[in-house]
């Protein structure tokens, strides 16, 4: 023990911090006003990568979550960025969300361009982060064919979660699977629970969308990953309601 | 009073420079094409042997001599850029004659300092403009025109030492006319002394009222109203190429230079602009400009560019990038042979920012990022909605109405946020065309993308109209909110029908 108190002490003195563990610092969140799942990871971490995954073909959530996220960053007069690789971003939804349009910058990718929807997404994801000074960049892959984006490759995710590391961006992918496995700080999977009616069945025009559950699971945070994945649920009514 | 005067000495060759920096002796060229003339050189020119009203052949036989013709817009732009520098003096300027302005001082001193702070820094502002000028100061004018004109650098003169400072200056200073030269030359008056020795009433009585006013300059004692010139309401910088330029990398440096050239300006007189045009003469075949009329609409012989900044900047580096990146975009579809520049004047626009504030892109460097993710997702859609920018949702009963506007984040549409989660809808641009089946006037099986699904729930019908008197903007239909069940997936999409076409499509899913 002697020998080993020695060599460290002679190791130390050349490097110094070469045998101290790094302990990364708890990083900030941004809360989404989703109670159960602010409750559980305090929202979406700063500085870091998240992934939103849900099946394109179920109404899970997963624009709701975003644009619930996207009106408290903009609450907070925080700059966000939503890169919308489908075109898919309904201005009125983010209004009724609450989200400040003004501090949206929106970039619809797709239409006749030389680049396919998925590359436009990522340069522009690119030129984002470099620009900096946003507190939110949301990727919208949702509406991309799946094998398209298991074909990106592992090393763009690393990029990405170390270039956000240093700075104060949550930079948040929604995508239909989870693909960007350990560089993803935060990793949720929604799904459909089903949505309620209210009114009279008989008529057709009698029966209204009371709200929609959904249900979300977090198997990775920040934190550590948990034993058993969390299943928080959560609702969401439709503006008429 | 003090009057400060800026005298660029060869001005059409230094005009010429600006445009084409050449280090050597320059000789300008004018006239018929036939019989082209020096009009202009530089001091390293009349070295070499070039004289004023030398031939185009006579000037080719000195040699290292650049010959280059003479361009007018290069002279009204160093003119402009002249009386810029002027203006950031003073908002009294006069621009006298080509190549020279008088600026009035008087009061700025207790700004500037006296005269020997304030003529350094008129220099200097010249020199930012690529102009090589003399200073003069004094307390009138003339003395000061006398004294920028006749001695090099910078020339302050006292009040009531006009006459003794300007003694020994040559008559020709005063610029008399070619005859009145002769006659004093004739009388052996070589310089300022010596006309101001005249007795006043012999020389009216041979050179009239215009002999005397020549003998009061000498003397240095007119006193006289500055006639200020108009300030510009455009800035602009030409440049015709003596070669056609095809690419847009040698085409960037010449942008840079007349930018700079531009900012320069701007800064002089504590401006910025929010609006630049690019104005590019193109070489169009000389055949086509026979037949100009016949010219398709695609090769226009002006390619016209104009950027709109929502905040003024001064930096000629910002505006060169958003300009590259445009031109990239919309380039010209012929070589470049001449190129104008016209910014328009904006106040610099000063925010104060907290210390508590969240972090926000800064608004030049915005500019710049949103001109590049237009690079990459394009600039607008089918509908002519922007493609990059910040949704602005329209006052329009139209499903989907919004447009997208290149603003900044100075709006404040600041909404209050709501409590609990708001259903979100996410829109299939164009709509999916889909075919429906129906039981009782209600669905209960709908196709689209190759997939069946049962309808699980359906609401509706929401019957909306609109724009009648409009072909391509009305719309005329019924929309159903439909529970559909896909492979075990359980989704709530809209759909409607179409009135004017019959055809039920997917709009959209709730998500």
């Amino acid at each position: 023990m002697a020998s080993l108190a020695l060599i460290k002490t002679q190791v130390e003195s050349r490097i110094p911090g070469a045998l101290t563990v790094y302990a990364r610092p708890e990083p900030e969140t941004l809360p989404t006003g989703i109670a159960a799942l602010d409750d559980q990871t305090g929202g979406i971490p700063k500085g870091a990568l998240t992934q939103i995954c849900a099946s394109p073909e179920t109404s899970s959530g997963k624009t709701t979550l975003l644009l619930s996220l996207l009106a408290q960053a903009t609450g907070k007069e925080h700059f966000c960025a939503l890169v919308d690789a489908g075109d898919c971003f309904d201005p009125a939804s983010g209004a009724a969300a609450g989200v400040c349009l003004s501090r949206l910058l929106w970039v619809r990718c797709g239409g006749k361009h030389r680049l396919k929807p998925v590359e436009q997404a990522f340069k522009a994801a690119d030129i984002l982060v470099q620009n900096g000074g946003f507190g939110v960049i949301a990727v919208d892959l949702s509406n991309v064919e799946e094998r398209l984006v298991r074909r990106i490759p592992l090393a763009t995710w690393f990029r990405f979660s170390r270039v956000v590391e240093k700075m104060p961006t949550a930079l948040v992918f929604l995508t239909p699977s989870a693909v960007a496995t350990s560089c993803a700080a935060l990793t949720l999977h929604l799904g459909c629970k089903g949505p309620r009616w209210s009114g009279e069945r008989t008529v057709s025009h009698g029966c209204l969308l009371a709200n929609m559950e959904f249900d979300l699971e977090i198997r990775r945070t920040h934190a550590k990953k948990p034993v058993a994945p969390a299943r928080p649920d959560f609702t969401a009514r439709p503006q008429w309601a | 009073m003090l009057f400060g005067c800026i005298h660029v000495p060869d001005f059409p060759v230094q005009a010429a420079l600006r445009r084409e920096p050449i280090p050597g002796p320059v000789a300008l060229l004018d006239g018929p094409e036939s019989l082209l003339k020096v009009v202009a050189c530089n001091d390293l020119a009349r070295n070499a042997g070039i004289d004023i009203g030398m031939t185009k052949l006579e000037a080719e036989v000195c040699p290292g001599v650049a010959l280059r013709k003479r361009v007018i817009e290069d002279e009204e732009s160093a003119q402009a850029a002249l009386l810029d520098c002027g203006y950031s003096f003073s908002p009294r300027v006069e621009s006298t004659c080509p190549g020279t302005i008088i600026a009035d001082l008087t009061g700025s001193e207790r700004l500037l300092g006296d005269g020997r702070n304030i003529g350094p820094l008129l220099l200097d502002r010249a020199e930012a403009c690529n102009l090589k000028a003399n200073v003069g100061i004094a307390a009138n004018p003339d003395a000061a025109l006398c004294a920028a004109r006749g001695f090099r650098g910078i020339t302050i003169i006292a009040s009531g030492d006009e006459a003794v400072r300007l003694a020994h200056l040559p008559v020709r200073v005063l610029k008399p006319t070619p005859e009145t030269l002769d006659i004093l030359d004739a009388w052996g008056i070589r310089d300022f002394q010596s006309l101001a020795a005249l007795p006043p009433i012999p020389l009216t009585q041979r050179l009239g009222q215009y002999g005397l006013h020549l003998q009061r300059l000498a003397k240095g004692g007119v006193e006289r109203e500055l006639v200020p010139a108009e300030a510009p309401t455009l800035f602009h910088e030409d440049i015709e190429l003596e070669e056609a330029v095809e690419l847009l990398e040698p085409l960037s440096f010449i942008l840079n230079r007349l930018l700079e050239q531009l900012t320069a300006r701007l800064r002089a007189r504590s401006l910025a602009t929010d609006h630049v045009q690019a104005d590019l003469f193109l070489e169009v075949h000389p055949d086509r400009e026979l037949s100009a009329a016949s010219l398709p609409d695609s090769i226009a012989p002006l390619h016209q560019r104009a950027l709109k900044l929502p905040v003024p900047t001064q930096e000629a580096k910002v505006l060169l990038k958003l300009l590259q990146l445009d031109l990239a975009a919309h380039p010209p579809q012929a070589p470049v042979k001449k190129i104008r520049i016209e910014v328009r004047p904006a106040r610099i626009r000063l925010t104060q920012t907290g210390l508590f504030q969240p972090l926000a892109p800064e608004a030049q460097k915005l500019e710049i990022t949103l001109a590049r993710l237009r690079a990459v997702a394009g600039e607008t859609d089918t509908e002519g909605r922007g493609r990059v920018g910040f949704p602005v949702i329209l006052d329009s009963h139209r499903p989907d109405s919004f447009e997208v506007l290149p603003v900044g984040p100075d709006r404040d549409d600041q909404r209050a946020l709501v409590a609990s989660s708001r259903l979100a809808l996410r829109w299939f641009r164009p709509a999916v065309a889909a075919s429906v089946e129906l039981m009782n006037a209600r669905p209960v099986a709908v196709q689209f993308r190759r997939k069946k699904a049962r309808v699980v729930h359906a609401t509706g019908p929401w019957r909306t109209s609109g724009a009648w008197w409009d072909a391509k903007e009305s719309w005329n239909r019924d929309e159903w909110d439909v529970h559909l069940s896909v492979d075990g997936a359980s989704g709530l999409y809209r759909i409607f029908l179409d009135h004017r076409t019959g055809q039920w499509f997917v709009e959209g899913m709730y998500d």
